[in-house]
């Protein structure tokens, strides 16, 4: 067996070779810059973007694609979201499984006066819904949840934490970064006031692409300001959606190729894609149970979760396993505290951090079985010797 | 396994880092100066600090610490490190 890749919540891979094809015909064929002039090479790019945008908002099931605001990637849009709502005096509430990329923000924030809780979860990554909803208070402006940890792999309620957040008249920020193109999502049902995405995961576009899904009637102060090819006759920023927050010329290339993810993700079906990550899951996890000396973290359950797994192994440490794995089996893994210190601290793998595997919609069963005699292989030789390395600092 | 290929020379030096961005630095900056390396993911242990670290020849630790000082590529810190999963090597 060659190369296995596990590490497809970090950024996927491979990638639909339609992917690529969508990005090498838009750079041979649609290179103009889109929305500035009326040439046709500019049609050509406007048309790949406007494209996009529309599979976006057909996948999130919101509908004016005009609220798809096109970023780099998530933590971009969760920039301009959270810096678009919150002012000094708002108070905000978040979770003990959130990324950096909502915590630096808020630890930001809370220096310029804006007042920070975050709702502790259990030790298998799933929220206290009951402290969640003690959280709130008059100042509430905004709730900040991730709707599946990176690390645990658990799915959060984001539709029933919208709902709370709505009763105390805050608005709902959702973090998809693990779940756009991994579960299903619907921003009409879900009451979902602002959604982050990134495009380079489960939506299998390229790196450099993300976006934020912005209800209608929810203003948000831009994060950047800049030409938009519209309104130019005047130097304010426009106050319409997209343009208002898609200052200076887009990623073309790169929506390109996410457009060509999007539309697989929607052909194979969101349900297939989830029972087949759920499955390898599963399967994993049932696997790992049975060798000695490994620790699984997160949902026992498989509805509660995606298609991540944390795990450490006894008489070794994470960066040890990642690296036998990669050296000796050829496994991809990613290990250590996978940018969520937050999410480490809740389940109690803080600050060794633990081994992720992060399985794709192009993962098999096979792979998984490798994998599992790999672990045992490496379990036993922890077993069997003593701890400790010959380094010196 | 192609382009995920990584090479398998073992050395016994390992070059910590704040961030991955000094590290790729630092390869080339080694590399321009005649020095071999190879980028590892970081050991906690060592370094909590960065996921990648850079192996090299422990002995020429002062050509090394010099070459990176002239380039302004900050580093963590200089170890020997021996790590008992070099015994991997070569059994799979």
């Amino acid at each position: 067996m060659g190369a296995i890749y596990f590490d497809n919540a970090a950024t996927s891979w491979p990638k639909p070779p339609t992917v690529s094809a969508a990005m090498v015909d838009c750079v041979r064929e649609a290179g103009g810059n889109p929305g500035r002039s009326g040439h046709r090479l500019s049609i050509a790019a406007a048309r790949v973007v406007t494209s996009a945008r529309e599979a976006l908002a057909e996948l999130f099931n919101a509908d004016d694609p005009s609220r798809i605001v096109f970023a780099h990637n998530a933590t971009h849009a969760l920039n301009l979201a959270l810096h678009g709502t919150l002012r000094p005096g708002h108070h905000v509430v978040t979770t003990g499984l959130e990324h950096n990329s909502v915590m630096r923000p808020l630890r930001h924030l809370e220096t310029l006066g804006v007042e920070v809780t975050v709702v502790p979860c259990g030790p298998d990554g799933m929220l206290d819904m009951d402290s969640a909803r003690r959280a709130f208070r008059s100042n509430t402006r905004l709730l900040v949840a991730t709707h599946a940890s990176n690390v645990a792999g658990s799915v959060l309620p984001v539709s029933a934490l919208a709902t709370i957040a709505h009763e105390h008249g805050a608005l709902a920020l959702v973090d998809a970064a693990q779940t756009a193109g991994a579960i299903p999502i619907d921003v009409g049902h879900a009451e979902v006031d602002l959604l982050a995405f990134t495009g380079h995961k489960s939506l299998l576009g390229p790196t450099g692409t993300g976006g934020l899904y912005v209800r209608s009637g929810v203003a948000l102060t831009p994060l950047i300001r800049g030409g938009t090819g519209s309104a130019s006759a005047h130097e304010t920023q426009p106050d319409f959606l997209p343009d208002a927050h898609e200052s200076g010329t887009l990623n073309v290339a790169g929506i390109a190729g996410l457009n060509a993810g999007v539309r697989f993700v929607r052909e194979t079906g969101l349900g297939s894609i989830q029972a087949h990550e759920q499955a390898l899951a599963t399967r994993f996890c049932d696997g790992a149970r049975q060798i000695e000396g490994v620790s699984l973290y997160g949902p026992s359950s498989a509805a509660d979760r995606t298609g991540v797994v944390s795990f450490t192994i006894a008489g070794t440490t994470p960066s040890e396993v990642g690296l036998l794995l990669d050296d000796s089996f050829g496994i991809m893994a990613r290990t250590g505290l996978h940018c969520s210190p937050s999410a480490h601290k809740s389940i109690g793998t803080f600050p060794d951090g633990t081994v992720r595997f992060s399985f794709g919609w192009f993962n098999t069963a096979e792979e998984i079985d490798a994998s599992l005699v790999a672990l045992r292989e490496i379990a036993t030789w922890a077993a069997s010797n003593a701890r400790g390395t010959s380094w010196t600092a | 396994m192609g382009s995920v290929e990584r090479e398998r020379d073992v050395v016994d030096g390992l070059i910590s880092f704040f961030a991955s961005q000094h590290a790729m630095r630092a390869e080339v900056v080694l590399a321009r100066g005649g020095l071999r390396s190879r980028l590892v993911p970081g050991p906690r242990e060592l370094s909590p600090n960065c996921g990648v670290a850079l192996r090299f020849d422990y002995a020429e630790r002062e050509k090394a610490v010099a070459l990176l000082a002239a380039r302004s590529v900050r580093i963590d810190g200089v170890h020997f490190y021996q790590p008992r999963t070099d015994a991997w090597r070569g059994r799979s």
